[in-house]
């Protein structure tokens, strides 16, 4: 079976010329479905540039990448929107969610842009904001919740359309202890329920509850191993 | 583009989440919008006022004056000119000389300056009034020069605090010469005539009087320094004017001496019309002036927002938006903002023109109505939403572009 991600020798270099920074340099990763990955690394090693790059936010400057089976390197940007629309869920350490929008407004976002009427849209989202335990703040603005919650909102948002990938940018980078706890007990959740995981953190206890741990260091996978005792 | 419904909604979130920004937006297509279309009302409406009460009262009327070097020769127009004129030409209804004096008269109400005007009865073929009481002076009256005058109810009631006065003598004096004049008729000024009788404080009364009547303070009214013609619309004034000229000419044989010259009023007409082509141009200019910093005002707001809302843009696209969507909400914002504002921008201007020429009507006295012309509305309309809607999505545009990364990045 094809591996549900690619990436044969991808390269991401930032201003091109005189201080040009290689922040991805021949990376090689193949992920397969239903997996769990941690990507850790020091701060300015590239995760986030290879997670920009898994998510289809930025374009790599050479290599392939092949999501589902689809050559995405060389898609235009039309056909990039529709690939992060239905095959990938994005979690930014930012939370990134439309500030004038309510809990639910936000998380029908990418259910609008994917053409879905409106009665199907609100039951989706509604079941994605159960989901993450926020089915009494469906009516609440970003600034009227706590950073966990915001994050949750964003997760819902995300795993909303249902994606087969869910991609996490340091989730829980902005959040405390019990916050973090909670995030990332949904997303064990959703990789039970048979969702591709993949989360970026600088943390080693929560890359050491994944079961695959991959790590870059200079834009280049040192490290790439499985946690055999771990179940995720 | 099925969406588009959900992009209409989306518009109005954001308008309503940006109440500020929105009015603010709305505002300047409405200053542009409503400031053009008042102006240029107001402004075509005065010029065609102008224009109708001008011809309203002086179509026809031919002034001929003497020029220096007739002066100097001794020659002017006579009695028998006027004879000659009114009975030879074809079109002319009347004839009279302008003759003046001017004396002065003490009433119970103290003492006047009085202006006379002397002429023929054709005179009151060329006053902006109506009789209000008894009548002008007659032919008869000219012929014998009789002492007999006509004037104002105004002036009436300067002098003897009522207008009841026909019948009743004036008692002058010009130059030291005693002579009373009986008064014929009052005349009352016409409606409209705002902007072509003046009066002020301490003018002096002003009689209409037979040119004959002068005799009485020792002058032979025989030669005139100038005369108004009265032609009918049956002819051109042009095609009189010159055998006006030709036939003085003749009769004092100086034909190419240019001794008499012509002031229509068609003239005068066309001289007005000219300066209010320079007011109209003026006009216009100012309110192409008040269009562009509503225009300018539009777009810094509507690029600011946009700038601002780079991150939004950059969040809406990594959650799949295509530029095309993104596109299509702001448009979206763009046409709903103009549209409102345009409308508000019309209405108002609309009721500021009407509100604006009615105070103007009421302080001159004239009937101004508001030129109101689609041209102009249409021209500020398209003109600012155009500008609303360019500036709306260009920069949308340019930010839908980006990577989502990089617009995520801006802040
Ligand atoms: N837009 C950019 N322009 C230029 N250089 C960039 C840009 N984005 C990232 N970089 C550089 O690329 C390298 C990798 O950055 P990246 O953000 O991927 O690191 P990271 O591993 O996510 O770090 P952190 O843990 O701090 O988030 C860094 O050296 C960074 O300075
Ligand atoms: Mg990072």
């Amino acid at each position: 079976m094809e591996n549900l991600i690619r990436v044969q020798d991808m390269c991401k270099i930032y201003n091109p010329g005189e201080n040009e920074v290689r922040a991805l340099d021949h990376v090689n990763l193949e992920i397969n479905r239903g997996e769990f990955v941690a990507i850790i690394g020091h701060s300015g090693s590239g995760k986030s540039t290879l997670m920009n790059m898994l998510g289809c936010l930025d374009v790599p400057t050479s290599g392939t990448y092949y999501l589902n089976g689809k050559d995405v390197s060389t898609m235009k940007d039309n056909q990039l929107s529709e690939i992060r629309n239905q095959e990938i869920g994005f979690i930014f350490q930012g939370f990134n969610l439309i500030a004038n929008l309510n809990a639910m407004e936000n998380v029908e976002l990418p259910l609008i842009y994917r053409g879905i009427g409106k009665g199907e849209r609100h039951r989706l989202a509604k079941e994605a904001l159960t989901k993450v335990g926020l089915s009494k703040r469906m009516e609440h603005k970003p600034s009227e919740m706590s950073g966990g919650q915001q994050q949750r909102v964003a997760i819902a948002r995300a795993i909303a359309a249902e994606p087969p990938v869910i991609l996490a940018d340091e989730p829980t980078g902005n959040l405390d202890s019990a916050s973090t706890k909670e995030i990332m007990e949904i997303l064990k959740s959703l990789h039970e329920a048979g969702r591709s995981v993949i989360l970026i953190t600088h943390d080693n206890d929560i890359a050491d509850q994944a079961k695959r741990v991959v790590r870059i260091l200079d834009g280049k996978i040192v490290e790439d191993y499985y946690n055999e005792n771990k179940k995720f | 583009m099925g969406n588009m419904t959900e992009y209409v909604k989306m518009a109005f979130k954001n308008i309503i989440a940006n109440k500020g920004r929105s009015f603010l937006t709305m505002l300047g297509i409405i200053i542009g919008i409503a400031s053009v279309i008042m102006v240029m009302s107001v402004g075509d409406g005065t010029a065609d006022a102008m224009n109708s009460e001008v011809a309203d009262l002086g179509t026809g009327q031919i002034d001929v004056y003497c020029s220096e070097d007739a002066s100097n020769e001794g020659e002017w127009i006579t009695p028998e000119d006027l004879t000659a004129i009114r009975e030879q030409l074809e079109g002319v209804d009347g004839v009279t000389p302008n003759d003046g004096s001017s004396g002065s008269a003490v009433t119970g109400k103290g003492e006047f300056a009085i202006s006379l005007n002397g002429g023929t009865e054709d005179m009151q073929k060329s006053m902006n009034y109506n009789m209000k009481r008894g009548s002008y002076f007659t032919s008869a009256d000219v012929e014998e020069g009789n002492r007999v005058c006509v004037i104002t109810d105004t002036d009436a009631k300067r002098l003897f605090g009522s207008d009841d006065v026909v019948g009743m003598d004036i008692e002058l004096n010009v130059n030291g010469i005693m002579g009373s004049y009986r008064i014929v008729g009052v005349a009352q000024q016409k409606e409209n005539g705002g902007f072509v009788s003046y009066t002020y404080e301490g003018m002096p009364v002003s009689l209409s009087v037979p040119y004959t009547s002068f005799e009485h303070f020792g002058w032979e009214s025989d030669s005139f320094y100038s005369a108004t013609v009265f032609a009918n619309d049956k002819v051109s004034g042009e095609e009189v004017a010159k055998d006006i000229i030709h036939l003085l000419e003749t009769r004092h044989r100086c034909a190419g001496e240019e001794y008499y010259q012509i002031q229509s009023f068609q003239d005068m007409v066309a001289e007005l019309n000219s300066m209010l082509a320079i007011v109209t141009t003026f006009i216009s200019c100012v309110a192409a002036i008040s269009l562009i910093v509503g225009g300018i005002g539009v777009m810094n707001i509507m690029l600011v927002s946009v700038t601002e809302r780079t991150r939004e843009i950059g969040i809406r696209k990594s959650l799949g938006a295509k530029t095309s969507s993104i596109l299509m909400q702001f448009l979206a914002e763009a046409a709903i903002l103009t549209i409102v504002g345009g409308m508000i921008g019309i209405l108002l201007g609309l009721l500021g023109a009407v509100g604006a020429c009615s105070l103007m009507s009421a302080s001159m006295g004239s009937v101004i109505h508001p030129g109101i012309k689609a041209s102009t509305i249409l021209g500020a309309t398209l003109f600012s939403c155009g500008i609303g809607v360019f500036f709306g999505i260009y920069p949308a545009r340019k930010a839908a572009k980006l990577s989502p990364i990089e617009a995520l990045r801006r802040n």
